[in-house]
């Protein structure tokens, strides 16, 4: 909430608004200060129930949920539910109008205007979204490493709304002036190095797997509820205690893959590509782990295969001369932020030396009949 | 489709707007794939919504990004316009894997890109939001009006051209399907 605030104040700010068209649409630039401060209200109110929806340990085990339900469904329906009425009327705003800048337009179907998708991009924006800039400093932190760190600071100061004129188009967007670049990149490199490093930290993400295979089989019909009163009962509070709980008494259901867990019995990583392997054929990844289920079974196997989502780091930049231009056209190096993506296999301790050699003894065949598949 | 079938046809998209003379942006590859989907019926799976410059699809831009993450496409930028996207170093592995596929729906991939490649990124947004109008709304509504609604920035003879245009390009795709056949996915 502090960071969106930060933000929301900077961009609206009239002496940071260069451009009429940009004028136009902003409550306090037209000398509308009630507006101004409803708006500040609704996204202060949206930056706290952005992430009200989220499962026990994040994203981990969203697969969990119901057919056709999120995290985002679920943050929309704690906003929208009766326990929050009595708080919207105190604050005078329209429940409608926090689920939109909560979620943004990827999630919620309803109707935008301008100054909504910029207010909502404030928050959830692939680039300079609040939500971002807060997990990278505030996970960074926590896990005691620097990757996640950049001046956030000055990288708000410099942050403006501005027409994305470079291609022809009167539409806003959320960009920078130019002193804000180096922080600009500095903050897309944190991200992809947090990334890299600790969010796809090959034992981190085998934790993931085994968390939800536990969850699996320890949730009632293996299943998060979606209920609002259930959904808040069940936090990393109550998943970690029934977790000891269940490694600790073998007749506890998930007994086995709490074990697992508490008693840091992960899976091992024991392949992972090589850029030669990655050149000749499509999906390494799966063909060695295809290789290795019917060599050893499903049960010791496990493969993660992930790549990263969002948009390129193509964003306005307001420059000293007046004009806008394209961030990947003036920085040199975001054009060159790796896009990111794994393809692990894992094997159990049991079959973790067994395995290695197999894969040593076969992984060449494998790669060469895939070719063959493949075309 | 499966994720790399359809990464497959958009490297095709990519290959034939560049071809054709588009800069080939994701603003271009987004328009394009929506004419292709909506327009010349190629499922696609992509959910279009009113957004960035009219039609748009997060999805796609995830794709977009998978299909850089794998080496399939990669930016590169292209002073002043913008970056554009490119064939990567597996772009030629992608394309050998899915000839079939490929060569099935080329017809399509050529007339959309053809009748966008040269369109500016404001032009390609009154094109698109007005084949979106026209496919998404009832039949009786007002197009030039609902288009100028919607954005407010573009004027009345360019809604105009846009609404009389996008008539055109469906009359000109239904002789071409009649010529050429239903075209589904390969299987």
């Amino acid at each position: 909430m502090e960071v969106a605030s930060r933000i929301y104040d900077v961009v609206t700010n009239p002496q940071n608004i260069n451009h009429d068209s940009i004028r136009e649409f902003i409550p306090c630039a037209k000398g509308d200060k009630l507006g101004h401060e409803y708006w500040r209200r609704v996204l202060r109110c949206a930056s706290l129930c952005h992430d009200l929806g989220h499962l026990p340990f994040s994203h981990a085990a969203e697969d969990l949920l119901p057919e056709g339900w999120n995290h985002e469904r679920l943050s929309q329906e704690i906003i929208m539910g009766k326990e929050f009425e009595p708080l919207w009327k105190e604050l005078k705003v329209q429940p409608e109008d926090v689920v939109k800048l909560a979620l943004g337009k990827k999630k919620c179907k309803l109707e935008f205007s301008d100054w909504e998708t910029i207010l909502s991009e404030i928050i959830v924006g692939d680039v300079f979204g609040a939500d971002r800039i807060d997990y990278l400093l505030r996970d960074s932190y926590h896990a005691g490493v620097s990757y996640g760190r950049f001046d956030h600071y000055r990288l708000i100061d410099t942050l403006r709304i501005l027409p994305v004129s470079l291609k022809d188009s009167q539409e806003p967007g959320l960009g920078v002036e130019r002193g804000g670049l180096e922080s600009a990149e500095a903050l897309l490199w944190a991200r992809y190095f947090m990334y890299t490093q600790l969010y796809f930290h090959p034992t981190r993400r085998i934790y993931d797997i085994h968390l939800m295979e536990f969850l699996k089989e320890w949730l009632p019909e293996g299943r998060f509820p979606t209920e609002v009163d259930r959904h808040i009962g069940c936090s990393d509070n109550e998943v970690t205690a029934g977790m000891w709980k269940a490694a600790a008494d073998a007749s506890e259901r998930g007994h086995a893959l709490a074990k697992r867990i508490i008693s840091r019995e992960h899976f091992r990583q024991i392949y992972e590509p090589s850029s030669s392997d990655q050149l000749r054929v499509l999906r390494p990844g799966k063909h060695v782990y295809d290789g290795l289920v019917a060599q050893f079974g499903n049960d010791e196997v496990r493969r993660d295969a992930y790549a990263q989502k969002g948009g390129s780091y193509d964003f306005p930049v307001y420059t000293k001369a007046g004009y806008i231009d394209s961030s990947l056209a003036l920085s040199q190096t975001l054009s060159k932020v790796p896009t990111f993506s794994v393809d692990r296999v894992y094997v159990s301790i049991a079959i973790r030396d067994e395995a290695e050699r197999w894969v040593e003894k076969n992984r060449e065949r494998i790669i060469t009949e895939a070719i063959g598949e493949e075309h | 489709m499966e994720n790399f079938q359809r990464a497959s046809i958009l490297l095709t998209l990519n290959e034939e707007l560049r071809r054709a003379g588009s800069w080939a942006g994701e603003t271009h590859m987004q328009k394009a794939a929506f004419f292709l989907q909506e327009l010349m019926n190629v499922t696609l799976d992509f959910d279009f919504i009113l957004y960035k410059h009219g039609p748009f699809s997060f999805d796609l831009r995830d794709e977009l990004t998978f299909m850089r993450a794998q080496g399939f496409l990669r930016l590169e930028p292209q002073y002043p316009y913008g970056p554009t996207l490119i064939g990567g170093e597996k772009s030629e592995l992608l394309k050998q894997a899915f000839r079939q596929a490929i060569e099935k729906h080329l017809p399509k991939i050529r007339f959309v890109s053809q009748k966008l490649s040269n369109k500016t990124v404001a032009e390609l947004e009154r094109t698109a939001t007005a084949l979106y109008i026209r496919l998404r709304e009832p039949a009786e509504v007002d197009r030039v009006e609902r288009l100028r609604s919607l954005k407010p920035h573009i004027a009345l003879p360019e809604a105009q051209a846009a609404v009389l245009e996008v008539e055109q390009i469906t009359r000109d795709a239904s002789s071409m399907r009649v010529s050429t056949g239903p075209l589904g996915l390969v299987g």
